[in-house]
């Protein structure tokens, strides 16, 4: 009795972990980047690699702030590997924090 | 989204020759301009570009071949510019309607409407091409509002468009900007464009500029190839239908040098399945094959001078008619009844261009072809060759640096030597017309643009002929734009080549006049308003055209009952095409296309003024596209509600003389999924499975009096499911 209780617990525990690791697989990440683009057509190169990166599900260029916004689930890519990716497609990545990604968009916006 | 509204002001030309090129990149701001720093300058289709300092000046390297600088701005439409050797651009950009928002996995838009140009032509481009099975240029325009495409006949398979409720002879068709697939290639020239070929297509109505031609009357159609120095490095195309056709295209480009690129395409088909689904004895589809290999060659000098060449082959053959028919039966009334045609086909282009100074440049455009046909139907034997050379001279003078000023003169040359048998009966056509003309377009600024031409031509039977026409562009205010035409234009039909469907009936053909010169007036007018409705943009569209007919080759059905008269007009023949168009993205990335056309088109058929056989009163056209938000899956739907028509009276025809033909809607749906260098897509055509009843009049006997299988104004094959995947690599 005691083993089995033993057991349906571990089982349970094991469960909400799952799910646990479940969730956070599937939790919608942002990661914004400080890229280098002069033009449209970096812009159109950038956005074709992108999407089709893996667990990607939304993207935000400003070619006027440089900027790159990339939302993606979290258990499917890294902002390592999708500044790795930008890298290749000839480009400067460099991870910056949602905070001055915005303050970055705004700074642009006014000029 | 891109579209573009300019105003370029040159500055005075230092050198002929500058290098690099320098300017200023204004933005309009409450009517005001204002520099804008930080807007960025490339060149066309190149990945490095500059940014304009704090004053909005700019300094760009020259680029080896291209010629065209994209401007853009966050908060401002991107703007494309050609540079025309000017030591300084000043180019000023519009506002964006939605300023907050900037995302960039915006939707390609495949079909718009150009803002500058005096005649309204819509472009319709890969995005646009890829929303149908889109095999070939017949099959291109299901989404589109104002083009139909309609069978000609039950058995052949041959297709004609429609634009402004006229027959297709009636608008130009061209590739690469000069007219072609005319004389024997007119019946079947449709299916000789394949579209995964494509770039784009343009589509003007209404009167035509005179340099192309006399001959546009209610419009011109031009099929772009894909260039060799264009992105594209490599791209193939699979379909196959559910009924068994099969089809392959590929183009791979090579870029030799950075001044010369060659492409080399290839169109294969095949459909060899008799179906029969109404169990008429007829095949419903002719069985078909078809080869086509293009070769072209592009070179750009950095002096200004531009070549660019093409060779093409076709070779297709196509069998209709009685499943039990085979290839080879000897022709008599006791075997079953068959058409066969085969075509072959040999083009050679040639287009050059040299920019002598920033004020003139000339540009020669030639193309020669060689075309052999081989036919019959049933008894009736119908063969023709024929050779064409065209040659277009064309000099382009901008008067004055500002753009505001430019003139368009040159000349013209047409041969065109055929000879066609019917049955015994030799037609021999030689035609040779040098034709000359001059157009002034006036750009007094960004709202208004004129062009008047005129052309005159010397043909060597019809005598000389002048033929006159006026376009006007007006933006009374912002986002709308008027524009009104008219013009004039002429043919000198084929009439045997352009009718010979005609002789998939028990009737005979009777040409009462050898040669004749078809002539009409076009008038048109009509308005786009573009606005942004909830941060979408929404484009209405009202067009009005008519087309007056002082001669006409008139087919006319209905006054004899044992023969077809081919027929000088003898009478009036007009035609009135109202269209409504509603375009918008109703929720984000959903689109949709409703259009309404009514089509007055009326003819003196055996010295009555009658509607037009075989042509819908109405048509009504409504387009879904949805795609998620990255542009991974597309959806389409597309619906078309024609009216019903009259068909026909026939002296021998038991109906009596007013019968009508149904209203019906045909469907089509495909789903697309993108991956990164490809995409599949799952499709149907004909959703609803409607085919015209009886499309093949007195099957049982097709050797006795009734039998007609030209009395086509619906679908004649039903539901048809395909497939096909596209595959692209671009150059790095």
């Amino acid at each position: 009795m005691k083993r089995l209780f033993l057991l349906v617990s571990l089982f349970t525990v094991l469960g909400i972990n799952n799910i646990q690791a479940q969730e956070t697989k599937n939790e919608q990440t942002t990661v914004c980047f400080k890229t280098n683009m002069t033009c449209h057509n970096c812009e159109l190169t950038l956005t074709n690699y992108l999407k089709f990166e893996k667990g990607v599900k939304d993207l935000k260029f400003d070619l006027q702030s440089n900027t790159i916004k990339v939302v993606y689930k979290s258990g499917k890519n890294s902002p390592e590997n999708l500044a790795k990716g930008i890298k290749k497609q000839g480009y400067e990545a460099d991870v910056i924090p949602e905070k001055e990604y915005n303050h970055l968009i705004q700074e642009s916006s006014k000029k | 989204m891109k579209r573009v509204i300019l105003l370029l002001l040159v500055f005075l030309p230092f050198s002929v020759f500058p290098n690099p090129v320098k300017g200023r990149v204004f933005g309009i701001e409450d009517n005001l301009k204002i520099v804008l720093p930080g807007a960025s300058v490339s060149w066309a289709g190149a990945s490095a570009g500059t940014i304009a300092d704090k004053d909005g000046a700019f300094t760009i390297e020259l680029h080896q071949s291209v010629k065209l600088l994209v401007f853009s701005f966050v908060g401002y439409q991107s703007d494309t510019v050609k540079w025309n050797g000017e030591e300084k651009l000043e180019v000023v950009l519009q506002r964006n309607q939605e300023l907050d928002e900037v995302t960039v996995v915006q939707k390609n838009k495949g079909t718009y409407i150009s803002k500058m140009n005096p005649i309204g032509t819509q472009h319709i481009n890969g995005a646009e091409l890829q929303k149908a099975a889109c095999c070939n240029l017949s099959e291109s325009f299901t989404t589109n509002a104002s083009v139909d495409v309609s069978y000609q006949d039950a058995i052949t398979g041959a297709k004609q468009i429609k634009l402004l409720g006229l027959d297709g002879i009636y608008s130009q068709m061209q590739t690469e900007n000069f007219p072609n697939l005319r004389g024997l290639a007119t019946i079947y020239g449709l299916t000789y464009i394949p579209g995964p070929w494509l770039e784009s297509i343009h589509v003007s109505k209404g009167a035509a500029s005179v340099v192309n031609g006399y001959e546009s009357i209610t419009g011109q159609i031009n099929a772009s190839f894909k260039k060799p120095d264009a992105y594209e490095a490599f791209h193939f195309n699979l379909f196959g239908s559910a009924e068994g056709k099969t089809e392959v295209n590929s183009n791979v480009s090579l870029k030799l040098s950075d001044r010369t690129s060659t492409a080399f395409f290839i169109h294969g088909e095949n459909f060899q399945n008799r179906i029969d689904h109404n169990h008429d004895g007829f095949l419903d589809e002719p069985l078909m094959k078809q080869i086509h290999l293009f070769n072209q060659w592009k070179y750009t000098s950095e002096k200004g001078f531009m070549l660019h060449a093409g060779v093409h082959y076709l070779g297709e053959q196509r069998i209709g008619g009685r499943v039990s028919f085979r290839e080879g039966m000897a022709r008599t009334a006791s075997n079953p009844y068959g058409v066969e045609v085969k075509n072959d086909r040999f083009e050679l282009y040639f287009k050059g261009g040299y920019d002598i100074n920033p004020h003139h440049s000339v540009a020669f455009i030639s193309n020669a072809t060689y075309h052999d046909m081989l036919s019959f139907y049933g008894l009736n034997w119908y063969s023709g060759k024929e050779k064409t050379w065209y040659g277009n001279l064309i000099h382009t003078f901008s008067i004055d640096e500002l753009g505001v000023h430019t003139l368009n003169s040159g000349a013209s040359f047409i041969l065109d030597q055929a000879d066609e048998a019917l049955n015994q009966a030799a037609i021999t056509t030689d035609e040779t017309v040098p034709g000359l003309f001059s157009e002034y377009t006036l750009k007094p600024g960004p709202k208004v643009t004129f062009m008047a031409g005129l052309r005159a031509d010397f043909h060597r039977v019809m005598g000389t002929f002048f033929t006159p026409r006026l376009h006007l562009r007006v933006e009374p205010f912002e986002h709308l734009n008027f524009r009104v035409s008219a013009g004039k234009g002429y043919r000198t039909p084929r009439i045997m080549a352009e009718n010979s469907f005609l002789l998939a009936t028990s009737r005979s053909l009777s040409i009462v006049e050898d040669q004749i010169l078809e002539e009409a007036w076009n008038y048109g007018a009509s308005t786009i308003y573009d606005v942004q409705v909830a941060g979408r943009p929404l484009s209405l569209i009202a067009e009005y055209f008519r087309t007056d007919f002082s001669n006409q080759l008139v087919v006319d059905r209905e006054t004899s009952a044992s023969q077809i008269l081919l027929a000088p007009l003898d009478g009036k023949s007009f035609a009135n095409s109202y269209q409504l168009e509603v375009r918008y993205e109703v929720l984000p990335r959903l689109d949709i296309t409703t259009a309404y056309r009514v089509n007055d088109v009326r003819q003196t058929i055996g010295g009555q003024l009658l509607r037009n056989p075989l042509t819908s009163k109405y048509k009504a056209l409504f387009t879904l596209n949805y795609s998620d938000r990255l542009k991974k899956w597309m959806f389409d739907y597309t619906a078309h509600f024609n009216g019903g028509g009259r068909l026909p009276g026939n002296p021998s025809n038991s109906f009596g003389v007013h019968q009508e033909f149904p209203a019906f809607t045909v469907m089509n749906a495909q789903v697309t999924k993108y991956f990164r260098y490809w995409n599949v897509y799952l499709g149907v055509e004909n959703l609803l499975d409607y085919v015209q009843d009886h499309p093949v009049i007195g099957a049982d006997d097709p050797y006795g009096p009734k039998f007609d299988a030209t009395q086509i104004w619906g679908p004649v094959m039903g539901r048809k499911f395909y497939a096909g995947i596209r595959i692209t690599l671009n150059h790095k």
